[in-house]
């Protein structure tokens, strides 16, 4: 997609000055102030390699492309996250139209924990920006193969598990081990579905890594598989929390780390993500990352506390290691891969339990994928949420991926047909990405809504 | 009695506003003596009035403007404090840049202090270049001039005759490069506005007229000709406003309308929603630099009723040049005026001539005087619409940065397009036709801005910045600091203090504003957290003097 030339980079800013999640919660009005100080006060938006966008909302519909919004989509998000999402929607679709060179969606509320299915709000996020806006392009223009990069100090569980089952979205996370920070998970084994292994990809970090260790995966790591994917189109999760300063993670990432990775990664899209120093880090970080992206000079983009940064021999040397394993798994990433134990017939089986932090959720989900030879095979998931012990009854999931065969998709609706007819669940949906139809069902009612893109 | 003078590139118009009609109107072609221009169209409009009845004059000038592209002024250097961030080799500011040791962040706190030394060495090499005029400007200065004004107080130690001018003052907005430019501008025209001032003055004094005289200002807004001084790049492009305000005065209050003012080579256009002048989001552009100044949104396309036509291969085209009046009134090449007379728009030079214009114009493409005409206007008017339709899709897309703001945003639809000046006459019914709109074309469109002037309203700002954690509050304008109780300190007592302060600021500058007149602009609080506590809030407001326009002026006039 990088075609410089004299194109310009694109930016939705949007703070949302006017939303929190609760009055003193990190996702909070004054998150983006000093951000926007900072870059009105050097006059960003002036500079002729910048172009700035008001922001649009996207509409349900492509919301519900990407999640099961239990028990509908108007019930889990509010305006705020339209607006979010329809930020990288649009820029997305600027910069696949070939009139931007790249772009960064500077907008909140984030999204990489955010689930394919949605009972509530976790880890800050309730839609998952990024997701929803590389579903758009692929149904809107045709894009396949897509990479996502995040770069957030959490582990990016929620793009995950969207695209686990995907073969043509390439997900990269690399964040702070699992074993000392939110959301717990990340690690290096987590290697997607199986057909599509090696289509995720985990760096654990310890506490305590530092620029240089960052950049040294991405030169040795990250780099090289993109070159072998070759996506159309990259999208960078561009959370800042690894920076030395953030409350929540223990990293020693700065500014310039920052700029120096998206100058090399040469992302498409960056949206922002998490990143809750909002003083010491953000003014900085979004700059840096904001002249990377126009092609500026951004060498004096410096934390006012900027110290030096070391980091102990053993972290590089564990880097080093992680780095080996993972262009091994990465060679492989084409011999079939199937864990003979969990496939039962036709069917690949996985049972989750997802906590929603932010509202106390338990979620309890069973998935079952369609084992195809001809497609990566429909999903199916039934999933039943409790809040402080009060359960929402259980809904069932069906969702067609855009590369499905007619049979899947035969296969699906058919499902979806007959079970309409038993009283087993609450809700069901059906989510067909090629015929971009979305159905819901409400088996006390006996209603039927269905919406197309 | 009230009265306007609007001094522009081509002409000066004068009109006299007797009971909210038009008494009495001048139009002079504008000297290369701004001053003698001014007195002329002065004397024409006051001839028989008892120049004890004049309540108000507001003089509209380019004075600025002309300073400014002539570069008639002393050199100015630059002293910035620009800290870390930006790399400034991407901003060239034209002129001598030094760059000092220091920085302020956001919140205005110290994070490196100035070097003084190294001032004192850069004042050494200032002088040595021959410089005595001097700018000083420091990143986030309008949160804390501190640094800015130490500089100066260095300066005015070592050398005191110099000329200083500190940027929280020139630009208290947020945007570094643009304050730096805007405070270059300003110290470079304050000498040279001051000494137009006083002649103005001198010249007023000597024909006994001792009304209050005011400046009109590029955001449509007012200064007495007195505090004017302090501001001077203000003033420039007062004109676009002077005929934004005409409009306004001339046609029904509250509508969202359109101003065309088609001039001899260039339309200029600005839009009126619901009644108010729509400012522009940043500010204004000057000599193709971008500066802090309040301006209106006005668009000029390069076409007139004098712009002279021409064939390029199969096309005609226009050039944005004037080689003289329109053919029809004995000028040298065809012009649109050519094309509105043969169409009958128009009744303005000879019908024959103007036919001849046409038929020699488009007889190479096989084209009568009549189908000629008819392809020039379309031409003209749908270069104008385009720009029109243009801002008002701008407008729509100007970022937001709040959901109530984005959620909040409406289309809106021009309901009639006012033509002044003197070419719109002809093109003003189509225009309003292709935007389907009502063409109004008020009795004095030609001294629209002479009116504008003489029915605008003095206008006053001012920021507050309370930031109760460190405990204190500013007012960006002047710089002032003061502490605040962390705890007692609220919303109701920030506003009460920005109004008061606006009041006394009013005072000062001879203006009867009453409290409940004030206008809120700009209205920010936030809490400040840290860990899961508040800490403090900071809030941020701009109060101001009610803008628009005295008085509407009887359509049909007496
Ligand atoms: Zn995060
Ligand atoms: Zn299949």
């Amino acid at each position: 997609m990088q075609d410089p030339g004299n194109k310009k980079t694109g930016l939705i800013f949007f703070p949302a000055f006017d939303w929190a999640i609760s009055p003193t919660h990190p996702e909070r009005e004054e998150r983006l102030l000093y951000t926007r100080d900072q870059i009105f006060e050097e006059g960003i938006m002036d500079l002729p390699e910048i172009s700035e966008y008001a922001p649009v909302l996207a509409k349900t519909h492509d919301i519900a492309r990407t999640h099961f919004c239990v028990p509908r989509v108007e019930d889990r998000i509010t305006e705020a996250h339209l607006i979010a999402a329809g930020a990288a929607i649009l820029l997305a679709e600027e910069i696949i139209s070939g009139r931007l060179k790249n772009g960064f969606a500077l907008v909140r509320p984030p999204g990489h924990h955010s689930m394919r299915v949605v009972h509530g709000n976790r880890g800050f996020c309730n839609i998952n920006n990024e997701a929803i806006m590389v579903d758009y392009l692929r149904r809107h223009h045709g894009i396949k193969r897509i990479a996502i990069v995040d770069t957030d100090v959490h582990h990016g569980d929620g793009t995950q598990d969207i695209f686990w089952h995907d073969p043509d979205v390439l997900f990269i996370s690399f964040h702070q081990d699992g074993r000392t920070i939110y959301p717990g998970t990340g690690f290096a084994d987590e290697l997607g579905g199986p057909k599509a292994f090696a289509r995720t990809i985990n760096i654990p970090l310890p506490p305590g890594t530092t620029d240089e260790s960052i950049l040294y995966i991405v030169d040795n790591l990250i780099l090289p598989i993109l070159e072998d994917f070759k996506p159309e189109f990259i999208v960078n999760s561009a959370g800042q929390d690894n920076h030395f300063t953030d409350p929540l993670g223990s990293m020693k990432f700065t500014a310039q780390g920052y700029a120096r990775l998206t100058e090399k990664l040469k992302p498409d899209l960056a949206v922002l993500e998490g990143g809750y120093a909002i003083e010491t880090a953000l003014p900085y970080v979004n700059m840096g990352i904001i002249l990377a992206l126009a092609g500026l000079d951004y060498s004096s983009v410096l934390e006012p506390d900027l110290q030096d940064l070391r980091e102990s021999g053993e972290i590089s040397g564990y880097i080093r290691r992680i780095v080996e394993t993972h262009l091994k798994n990465w060679e492989k990433r084409d011999e079939a891969f199937a864990a003979s134990q969990t496939i039962k017939g036709d069917f690949f089986q996985e049972k989750k339990r997802i906590y929603y932090d932010t509202e106390g959720i338990s979620e309890y989900r069973s998935e079952k994928l369609r084992i195809c030879d001809d497609c990566p095979g429909y999903l199916t998931i039934e999933t039943s949420a409790s809040r402080h012990f009060d359960s929402s009854g259980t809904a069932l999931c069906i969702s067609i991926p855009f590369t499905a065969c007619s049979s899947c998709s035969a296969e699906a609706h058919d499902l979806y047909e007959k079970t309409k007819k038993t009283r087993e669940y609450r809700y069901m949906y059906l989510q067909d990405k090629p015929q971009d139809i979305f159905l819901s069902y409400d088996f006390n009612t006996g209603k039927e809504l269905r919406s197309e893109g | 009695m009230y009265v306007g003078v609007d001094v522009g590139g081509t002409y000066t118009d004068a009109v006299l506003l007797r009971n909210g009609a038009v008494g009495a109107t001048a139009k002079i072609p504008t000297r290369s003596n701004l001053l003698e221009s001014v007195l002329e169209a002065l004397d024409i409009v006051l001839k028989d009035v008892d120049t004890r009845d004049i309540k108000r004059i507001v003089f509209s000038t380019t004075m600025i403007t002309n300073l400014i592209a002539g570069k008639k002024y002393d050199k100015v250097a630059l002293l910035l404090i620009p800290g870390p961030g930006m790399n400034l080799k991407y901003y060239d500011f034209k002129t001598d840049v030094i760059i000092l040791s220091g920085a302020i962040d956001y919140r205005g706190r110290e994070i490196v202090p100035l070097n003084e030394r190294e001032i004192e060495e850069a004042l050494v090499s200032l002088a040595e270049k021959g410089y005595r005029k001097v700018g000083v400007v420091g990143k986030f200065s309008p949160r804390n001039s501190a640094h800015e004004k130490r500089v100066a107080e260095i300066i005015k130690e070592k050398y005191p005759d110099w000329h200083v001018e500190l940027g929280f003052q020139a630009g208290p907005q947020l945007n570094f490069p643009r304050r730096a430019v805007t405070t270059f501008l300003t110290c470079a025209t304050r000498e040279p506005y001051n000494t137009f001032v006083n002649s103005v003055k001198e010249a007023l004094a000597k024909r006994n007229i001792t009304a209050e005289v005011f400046i009109l200002k590029a955001d449509a807004g007012t200064l007495p000709l007195e505090n004017s001084v302090e501001q001077p790049v203000e003033t420039i492009f007062s004109g676009p406003s002077a005929s934004t305000l005409g409009v306004e005065a001339l046609t029904p209050p509250d509508v969202t309308e359109v101003a065309v003012d088609v001039g001899g080579t260039t339309t200029d256009i600005a839009l009126i929603l619901d009644g108010q002048p729509l400012l522009s989001a940043k500010g204004a552009r000057v000599d193709g630099q971008l500066t802090q100044v309040r301006t209106l949104a006005v668009k000029s396309v390069p076409v007139g009723g004098d712009s002279v036509l021409e064939l390029a291969g199969e096309e005609i085209v226009f050039r944005a040049e004037r080689l003289g009046p329109a053919y029809c009134m004995g000028g040298p090449a065809p012009t649109p005026t050519d094309a509105l007379r043969v169409l009958g728009l128009t009744s303005l030079g000879d019908e024959g001539k103007a036919r001849e214009a046409m038929e020699n114009l488009g007889s190479p493409l096989g084209m009568s005087a009549l189908e000629t005409a008819e392809k020039v206007t379309d031409l003209v008017v749908s270069s104008i619409t385009n720009e029109i339709k243009k801002m008002f899709k701008e407008w729509e897309q100007e970022p937001a940065y709040r959901i109530w703001e984005l959620l909040h945003k409406k289309k809106v639809k021009p309901s009639i397009v006012v033509g002044v000046g003197g070419g719109a006459e002809g093109f003003i019914k189509r225009i309003a036709q292709e935007l389907g709109c009502k063409p109004v074309t008020p009795p004095y469109a030609a001294v629209a801005n002479a009116i504008g002037a003489a029915v605008a309203r003095p206008t006053l700002q001012l920021s507050l910045r309370a930031d109760t954690e460190q405990g204190y509050y500013i007012i960006r304008e002047d710089g002032i600091q003061e502490k605040i109780s962390r705890h007692s300190f609220n919303e109701q007592k920030a506003l009460e203090l920005a109004k008061e302060r606006l009041l006394q600021k009013a005072a000062g500058y001879g203006l009867k504003v009453a409290p409940e007149e004030i206008e809120i602009t700009y209205q920010e609080v936030f809490n400040m957290i840290r860990g899961w506590s508040t800490v403090g809030r900071l809030y941020d407001l701009t109060v101001q003097t009610p803008g628009g326009i005295a008085l509407r002026v009887e359509m049909g006039g007496k």
